[in-house]
């Protein structure tokens, strides 16, 4: 295509020849009235394209036709890449002489609205993002009734030109965030991207962190939660992942159903999501740590049931406790790619093996098993998947460290850990906020879930011009 | 915008800096110093300490946030400040070299007798060079998450409210003490580490609390050591403690729990990051004296040539008590710039303060 045909009005050949070898392409022509259509069947609704397009022109004399083109549905479009946009967009396009009209039709085939899968909760709504991003818009707009929610439309990817919502409360959202979101949004300059997840590796603020920087979530609650909270959200189309900027580290230990228990359940739940952390990094890590250095840490009685335990395994704990971690990996991760009931039989001869046969066959230690199981479903207890999967890798950095240094190289890892925590950012915003910068209020919905009564502000990490978000009893 | 560090944040990294490894010696050299009820003595250097914070605010009050090597670049010529600024940045990085070759050289003897410390030194360098670029207001950030992993081991003191016996405390004050003088020096070091907020002037937020959370911090820092030696006095006889190396570690040895005794190495591994904090306290404050000699230079480059010295130097002091020699001498020299940096800063902020009063002409008309 040559930059002056690009240029040039539309015409129906123009089209045409774009389209060239698109076998999708439907090209329907009324002869009666010299009206051709030119549109994307499966982009296109039929109820649509009958109702408001062709039982009109067909109905309609030659001379009847321009004053039905002067409703407001029909765009009289003059540039020739806007109607090959708008087909691609699933618009309709009508070609009468030498105008062309749009007509949007849009219905593409999608999934119905589901349960979310990784992120289910107990309480509360069970309705979950699907891949239409207009279907998200609409799930968000029914539980946020006002003209301050705003949407802006941008387009990712150079060639999928995959559209792009942003999404902001107007008063509540920070709009030094959403210009800067923006603008590194336009930054980007890749073919395609076809998931949220992958969209916020564009850009975040640490591309080479473990650490995932903006949080993702499937849950229309948490969204909506996360618009009234100050943040921005994104909507990408075709990924039911949405994302919400900016995040701190926290922000990933929290589920929705801390908020609809009552405060008291959600608040233990919440202290044993952080046990769990812990338990997550540090459990196999101090077995190993334990039995390759600090024997003296056992108490005796304890201490003659592990070497009981470990009298008969051949090897240092070290590799005893990376078989056995390497072993739940393989596990998780061919019980996350089988289907379903597959995965059960998985889990099921996995469950065998690392119980029973490993132990008898002296290759590990019970007490290795618990302690390797123990951290494995704690990291489960992590609502977020992306940063469960992020602690179980750094897991095994911890353990290393352990069999080599014992407690110091634990204490040398999580001492890096934080050092490099310390200099994340996400949108320029503290990554562990509110411990540092510490904001104390921001703590009663982090560490536990206070009542609601005490947690009137919105967070801080929002920089919202509107900090307060309940009115105080009188 | 450059991010500000709020006081809240600065109290923390004051305890951060001034608390460390000396916690575990602490109870025996008072003991051996100061005599019987030696722990009462922390008073009064605690008292010391405050004054020269209180000296410092004045500096604070009078820079109006300028630096100090700005006041000192306005007052003298820069070729006569280099020498002074080299001056700092030896001793900021030795202090900070030696007081981890301490840590790691105790860590050594209790866990990896066979192993090289150096090997141990060059991983928490490592560490303590990754902070260092990040900055003082993410090392600050840091400070905080360390501060509350480390603070809570406090209330492992409450161990000992059973075992804890007014009787050792005895009725007799500062009696069986020797060497006061050197021993006051090695007790005051313990408090060093508020003098790096002359540093931090220009980062911090312009706000009254400032110096408060300086305050605070030491305080803080008088509160922990108190109640360890407190602890140490009333658990142990006094002859007992005076013949224990690190009393503290002792101490930590001795809580049993049901499923786990004998922490003493775990919590030694946790302070860790106190320690840490000093290395990278100190260093980056060479790192800053540095940058003023070579305005131009790379600071990374500058951190891992600071840190890369040190590490150097590190291999000298073999022993602990070579490395104790070092940091008393290193400490004395730093008691001097506490007291001595604040007062000619002050000196010199005065005498700017009268140049720059205008000159009245009374016989104009």
């Amino acid at each position: 295509m040559t930059v002056s045909n690009s240029t040039n009005n539309p015409s129906l050949q123009h089209t045409l020849d774009s389209f060239n070898d698109c076998i999708d392409l439907i090209h329907r022509t009324l002869p009666d009235i010299h009206v051709h259509l030119v549109y994307f069947d499966h982009l296109v609704g039929s109820d649509a394209l009958y109702r408001d397009i062709i039982n009109p022109l067909t109905q309609a004399k030659e001379y009847e036709l321009q004053s039905l083109f002067k409703k407001s549905q029909y765009q009289l479009t003059t540039d020739s890449i806007a109607v090959i946009q708008g087909i691609l967009n699933g618009q309709v396009a009508i070609f009468h002489k030498e105008n062309v009209y749009l007509l949007d039709a849009y219905k593409p085939e999608a999934r119905s609205i589901d349960q979310s899968e990784t992120e289910s909760v107990i309480t509360g709504p069970h309705d979950a993002f699907v891949e239409l991003a207009t279907s998200n818009i609409s799930l968000i707009r029914r539980r946020v009734k006002s003209s301050r929610l705003k949407v802006l439309k941008l387009a990712v990817g150079e060639v999928t030109k995959t559209d792009l919502y942003i999404l902001y409360i107007d008063g509540i959202a920070n709009m030094d965030y959403v210009r800067d979101l923006i603008k590194r949004i336009e930054l980007i300059e890749v073919d395609a991207i076809l998931d949220g997840h992958m969209l916020i590796q564009y850009i975040d603020d640490s591309p080479n962190s473990i650490f995932p920087l903006f949080s993702v979530s499937e849950r229309t609650d948490t969204a909506v939660s996360k618009l009234a909270g100050g943040k921005i959200i994104g909507i990408l189309d075709g990924s039911p992942s949405v994302f919400s900027a900016p995040s701190s580290f926290f922000e990933f230990l929290a589920s929705p159903d801390d908020y609809y228990q009552r405060w008291l359940l959600g608040t233990a739940t919440r202290l044993l999501r952080f046990a769990a952390l812990v338990i997550t990094l540090t459990f196999t890590a101090l077995y190993v740590s334990v039995t390759t250095f600090h024997y003296e840490m056992i108490p005796e009685d304890l201490l003659l049931t592990l070497t009981e335990s470990r009298s008969r395994v051949p090897f240092p704990p070290l590799y005893e406790a990376l078989l056995m971690e390497v072993t739940i990996e393989l596990l998780r991760e061919a019980g996350a790619r089988l289907p379903s009931k597959i995965g059960q039989t998985i889990g099921i001869v996995g469950g065998i093996v690392i119980g029973q046969a490993a132990v008898q066959a002296g290759l590990t230690s019970n007490v290795l098993i618990i302690a390797v199981a123990s951290s494995a479903i704690a990291s489960f207890v992590i609502p977020s998947y992306v940063m469960s999967a992020s602690i179980r890798l750094i897991r095994f950095g911890l353990i290393i460290l352990a069999g080599t240094l014992g407690d110091l190289g634990i204490a040398m890892g999580i001492a890096y850990i934080i050092i490099h925590l310390s200099g994340l950012t996400s949108l320029n915003t503290s990554y562990i906020t509110p411990i540092a910068p510490s904001y104390f209020k921001d703590w009663r919905d982090v560490f536990i879930r206070a009542p609601f009564w005490a947690m009137r502000d919105r967070p801080s990490q929002s920089n919202t011009p509107n900090k307060v978000k309940m009115k105080q009893k009188k | 915008m450059r991010e500000k560090l709020h006081p809240f944040h600065i109290g923390i990294l004051i305890y951060m800096t001034q608390a460390g490894v000396v916690i575990f010696s602490l109870p025996r050299v008072i003991a051996e110093h100061l005599g019987y009820n030696g722990w009462i003595s922390l008073i009064i250097y605690y008292g010391i300490a405050a004054i020269n914070i209180t000296l410092i605010s004045l500096v604070y009050r009078l820079a109006d946030g300028k630096s100090i090597f700005q006041i000192m670049e306005d007052a003298i010529p820069k070729i006569v400040v280099l020498p002074l600024y080299i001056f700092l940045l030896s001793v900021w990085t030795l202090v900070g070299c030696m007081s981890a070759k301490r840590y790691i050289i105790i860590y050594q003897i209790f866990v990896f007798p066979t192993t090289h410390p150096m090997l141990l030194k060059l991983l928490v360098d490592v560490l303590a060079f990754l902070l260092i670029i990040k900055g003082i207001y993410n090392i600050t950030k840091a400070a905080t998450l360390f501060f509350w992993l480390v603070i809570w081991t406090i209330f492992l003191l409450l161990f000992f409210v059973h075992d804890f016996q007014w009787v050792n405390l005895t009725t007799f004050y500062f009696h069986e003490s020797s060497d006061i003088v050197t021993g006051s020096f090695r007790i005051f070091t313990a408090f060093l580490g508020y003098e790096l907020i002359l540093l931090l002037f220009p980062y911090a937020e312009k706000r009254k609390g400032v110096m408060k959370a300086v305050h605070i911090g030491n305080l803080l820092t008088f509160i922990t050591y108190t109640l360890v030696c407190l602890v140490c006095f009333g658990f142990y006889s006094f002859d007992q403690l005076k013949r224990m190396k690190f009393p503290m570690i002792d101490l930590l040895a001795y809580i049993e729990l049901p499923f786990v005794e004998r922490i003493e190495n775990l919590i030694f591994s946790i302070f860790l990051f106190t320690s840490l904090m000093g290395i990278v306290m100190y260093n980056w404050a060479a790192v800053e004296a540095a940058q003023r000699i070579l305005p131009k230079a790379n600071v990374k480059w500058l951190s891992a040539i600071i840190v890369g010295l040190a590490f150097a130097v590190s291999w000298i002091p073999n022993v602990l008590v070579e490395v104790d020699a070092w940091l008393r001498f290193l400490g004395q020299i730093e008691v001097g710039i506490a007291f001595g940096l604040p007062l000619l800063l002050i000196m010199l902020l005065l005498l700017q303060k009268r140049r720059e009063e205008p000159w009245i002409d009374y016989n104009e008309p």
